[in-house]
């Protein structure tokens, strides 16, 4: 990374964190420099979508494990989170009880036990990161050793989320059934739907996301990140070359299912709500989008395609409902043929284009890493 | 006794008097009891009835108190009212010897209060006997289901008058299962005899008779009864029975199930398995079979006008009914694989040609068509489900030994079969099978030789989306049609291929069977959803100890 792009980070960094809410905070509501209360919560929920992009960033464009069980850490750590925010609603729900609505609504005579140490902060922080990657762990540990690889492990993480889905969306399963967990009111004694907290959960999405980048990035430049790269273009030199990258992989995959609980915990309190829907496989399927869009194998990328698509996504919903779905599947289309190296690699795409205009345009060879054990694979007989 | 061994009698000639007698003469037969002097003659000509079911209106009435008599000066005419008044509370009165309207003798039709009439007496005697000629009526419905249940409800009833009856009609029966219900009804009955107990409860139990489950286990628990030993052994042999019903039926089940799975499973088997392209939009092509027969379907019958972006289209219908309206089915058969396939084709053209190599990456792109096409499925059909109606061949069921087979259930087995044979053939026995197995085994070796791989590939998807457009085909019977019935299935789809082991149509066969049977016998125990649940859990470990399922490609590649 040049110095001129380094500073280019560092202020956009500042204008994020720190300029955006004094813009918020600071001039009255008519001023033409307002940002609104809206427009920033909207904001801090694309910043933890940015988290959740990068930890699929770190999986499939560094290891090259596409994990689609990503929304399901994500949803676990917002869930972990959900169930702290529940327990300090206190008797000021809609049944004036103790227990959270949906317990007394579903005739639940105490807390079951498991929701017990949730109302201490800080285990629930702790959880946030802990369940998922526990979950990561036994999954990653399952997967890996058998060697699950490539398009398996997707299938597979698929059915995890899955799974995982269905069970949430049961009533009987302690955790609000289709609902979720909703009507927070306090964080830390603080009343939710005041502007300062929001400002203030907003600020902790960007520090939290500008934490994750900076943390992978020193991950990816260190040894560990080298193999990681090496797991991904040629796994097998990597085993006989004595590595576990079993050992690898199993480690990465626990690390990024922290990261998107992380994010999961920070998006719960913004959006108000937690519920089985956030960890449906098409969700995964979303982050991999925003990725692929903004250009994997890279770690600014998974950020600005998040924040795009979302933006994007956002105008498209108002603007035109009918055909917002058949634009993200057209655009996801088209960034899988024409943009594999997305938004970010755009520039370097078009120069090269330029420089041999004439030419017969040459098969289509994926400026991507192309996974080579793939190769061998369709080839096996 | 006297009366009974009449009865018997009677009943015995019943039959000759069911076919001889016309619906006319049963009914003056019924006037004439009715209209009988006394108690006695009136219980005599009652029971001397025949079984016919015109009378069963007329006898309930007369039971009930609602017959009256007309005196029309020259004789006296039994009657009923109808059950509509009219506005002044006025009803039309039947004749109960003729069926037809009560007229003066002006010739015109006579209308009564109901409250201001007396209805004809009946002694508490006489009535039992007009109850027992309907039992009879129902014990020879001519719907041998309709008999069965009146004949258990007679013998659930444990009445010993009913014995004489029961009795009177089993040889009369043709019907095998009603044969039988005869038999347990009348064992029922015995049942509540200390003399005949012993050797019901033996019947019973050699008939398996789950309706006396209870009384049989009141007799077991009950420590006085000299037939303990009996009733538990009899408890014994049904619930052998039960276990084993249970058994088949859900071995049916599972194999319908199955048969669903391999049905949608079989195209991804072919495009996955044998191709390597992972097509997320699998799917859709099964919700395109669907809506196609959706589409037949409304041809077939009063048209369809749709308004898919701004255009409007209007298909004209056939306006067709009954068996012919049915057959629409068939006809959407092949217009669903041919749908299915092309758009298989444009995909492969348009998209996936140029990611062969790149798998992760058509995972994504095939992804972003499923959306596409599920948007366009809404735009076209709208968001709601569409209303695909079944053909009268494949709703109902039949009861087999207590174990229910629906048709279409039967059906989807046949199907699948017909199917699955079908692929094998394509895939053994035609040019076209030879070209697909030659480059899917050695691409580079193949194009050397001539084949024009380009193609086959494009041939061989087309095959695999076209079986599942007739999936869909299939599953718009079952299921609902709509824009995202393809995402039930997806997941279900690539787990049954990858269980069975990629590359091998025999694996998805065996995999699809097992896992329908696993789910079905988990179901009763812990519901459908947390048996889908334990199914996945179930694959996930099954891969530690098959990582490439069941069935494997051998292979000296490294990665094979």
């Amino acid at each position: 990374m040049t110095k001129r792009e380094t500073s280019l980070g560092a202020l956009v960094a500042f204008v994020v964190i720190v300029v955006a809410p004094l813009l918020n905070a600071l001039p009255p509501e008519e001023s033409f420099f307002h940002l609104s209360n809206f427009s920033l919560n909207l904001y801090g929920k694309f910043l933890t979508f940015g988290v959740l992009a990068i930890s699929v960033d770190l999986l499939w464009g560094y290891t090259g494990l596409l994990s689609l069980g990503q929304s399901l850490f994500f949803a676990l750590g917002g869930y972990a989170f959900g169930m702290h925010l529940m327990l300090l609603i206190g008797k000021l729900g809609q049944y004036h009880s103790d227990l959270p609505d949906f317990m007394v609504f579903l005739g639940y005579p105490k807390l079951p036990p498991h929701w017990v140490p949730f109302k201490h902060f800080w285990f629930a922080l702790g959880a946030v990161a802990l369940v998922p990657g526990l979950l990561a762990l036994v999954f990653g540990f399952l997967a890996f050793r058998s060697r699950i690889k490539g398009v398996y492990f997707s299938i597979l993480t698929q059915a995890l989320t899955y799974g995982a889905c269905l069970l949430f969306y049961r009533n009987d399963f302690t955790f609000g059934g289709n609902n979720g967990l909703t009507d927070y009111k306090f964080l830390l004694g603080h009343d939710l739907r005041s502007a300062a907290t929001q400002r203030a959960l907003y600020i902790s999405s960007a520090l939290l996301l500008l934490g994750v980048y900076l943390f992978s990035r020193w991950l990816t430049t260190t040894k560990f990140g080298k193999v990681q790269r090496a797991i991904r273009d040629s796994e097998n030199r990597v085993l006989f070359s004595g590595y576990a990258a079993a050992n690898f992989k199993l480690f990465v995959f626990v690390v990024c299912a922290m990261i998107a609980g992380l994010g999961g915990a920070l998006y719960v309190p913004q959006v108000g709500i937690i519920n089985p829907s956030e960890m449906e496989p098409v969700k995964s399927l979303e982050a991999v989008v925003w990725v692929a869009v903004g250009g994997r194998g890279t770690l600014v990328g998974p950020i600005i395609g998040a924040v795009i698509v979302n933006a994007f996504k956002n105008y498209a919903n108002r603007a035109f409902p009918d055909y917002w779905l058949m634009l993200e599947g057209l655009l996801f289309i088209f960034s899988v043929l024409f943009m594999p190296k997305g938004i970010v690699g755009l520039p370097a795409q078009i120069r090269a284009a330029l420089s041999r205009p004439k030419r017969e345009e040459e098969p289509a060879k994926p400026a991507a890493p192309a996974p080579a054990p793939v190769e061998a694979e369709a080839e096996s007989v | 006794m006297l009366k009974k061994i009449l009865l018997c009698l009677l009943l015995a000639i019943a039959p000759g008097f069911v076919r001889a007698a016309t619906d006319a003469e049963a009914r003056s037969l019924l006037a004439q009891a009715i209209g009988a002097a006394s108690d006695d003659d009136q219980i005599k000509l009652t029971a001397q009835l025949p079984a016919a079911p015109t009378l069963k209106k007329g006898l309930i009435a007369w039971r009930e108190g609602g017959v009256y008599l007309y005196d029309s000066g020259a004789a006296k005419i039994a009657y009923i009212l109808d059950d509509a008044t009219d506005a002044d509370g006025k009803s039309k009165a039947f004749r109960i010897d003729t069926g037809e309207l009560l007229k003066d003798p002006a010739g015109k039709p006579v209308l009564f209060v109901s409250s201001d009439l007396n209805a004809v007496d009946t002694s508490a005697r006489l009535r039992r006997v007009i109850q027992t000629a309907l039992d009879m009526l129902a014990l020879a419905d001519p719907d041998p289901q309709a008999r069965r249940s009146a004949v258990m409800k007679l013998g659930m009833s444990q009445k010993k008058a009913y014995l004489a009856l029961l009795e009177a009609r089993r040889p009369l029966e043709k019907d095998v299962d009603v044969r039988n219900a005869l038999d347990e009804a009348a064992a029922l009955i015995n049942l509540n005899d200390p003399a005949t107990q012993a050797a019901a409860i033996r019947q019973l139990g050699d008939l398996h008779s789950i309706g006396s489950y209870k009384l049989l286990s009141t007799i077991a628990e009950n420590p006085g009864s000299p037939n303990v030993k009996g009733a538990r052994a009899a408890l014994k042999q049904i619930d052998t029975y039960i276990s084993w019903s249970n058994f088949y039926g859900t071995l049916f089940r599972g194999l319908s199930l199955g048969s669903i799975l391999l049905i949608v499973a079989l195209g991804l088997a072919i495009t996955f398995g044998l191709m390597g392209v992972i097509n997320m939009a699998h799917g859709e092509f099964i919700a395109v079979g669907a809506y196609a027969t959706y589409v037949v379907q409304n041809v077939f019958g009063a048209g369809l006008a749709l308004s898919p972006f701004g255009f409007s289209i209007n298909l004209p219908g056939l306006n067709l009914s009954g068996a012919r309206y049915d057959s629409y089915f068939l006809v959407s058969l092949p217009v669903a694989f041919l749908c299915a396939a092309l758009v298989g084709l444009l995909l492969e053209r348009a998209v996936i040609q140029f990611l062969y190599r790149r798998p992760l990456e058509s995972l994504l792109a095939t992804w972003g068509v499923s959306l596409v096409l599920q948007q366009s499925f809404r735009l076209v059909f709208g968001a709601a489900n569409v209303q695909v109606n079944s053909p009268g061949w494949l709703s109902g069921n039949m009861t087999f030994h207590d174990v229910i087979f629906g048709y279409n259930r039967l059906f989807v087995i046949g199907f699948a079969v017909v199917i699955v044979i079908g692929t094998w053939l394509v895939l053994t026995k035609t040019p076209l099978g030879l070209l697909i197995r030659a480059v899917m085994q050695k691409r580079d070796m193949a194009a050397c030789i001539g084949v024009r791989t380009e193609r086959v590939n494009m041939m061989t998807f087309a095959l695999g989306s076209g079986l599942a457009g007739l999936a869909g085909a299939f599953l718009s019977q079952i299921d609902n049609t709509g824009p995202s019935m393809g995402q039930h299935y997806i997941v279900d789809c690539f787990m049954t291929v990858v269980v069975g082991g990629v590359g091998n149509i025999v694996g998805a066969i065996c995999s699809a069977l097992g896992i329908g049977m696993i789910d079905e016998t988990l179901q009763p125990f812990i519901g459908p959803v947390m048996g889908k649940i334990t199914v996945l859990a179930m694959i996930i470990l099954f891969l530690q100890w098959r990582p490439a399922g069941l069935f494997v490609t051998k292979s000296r590649s490294l990665e094979g």
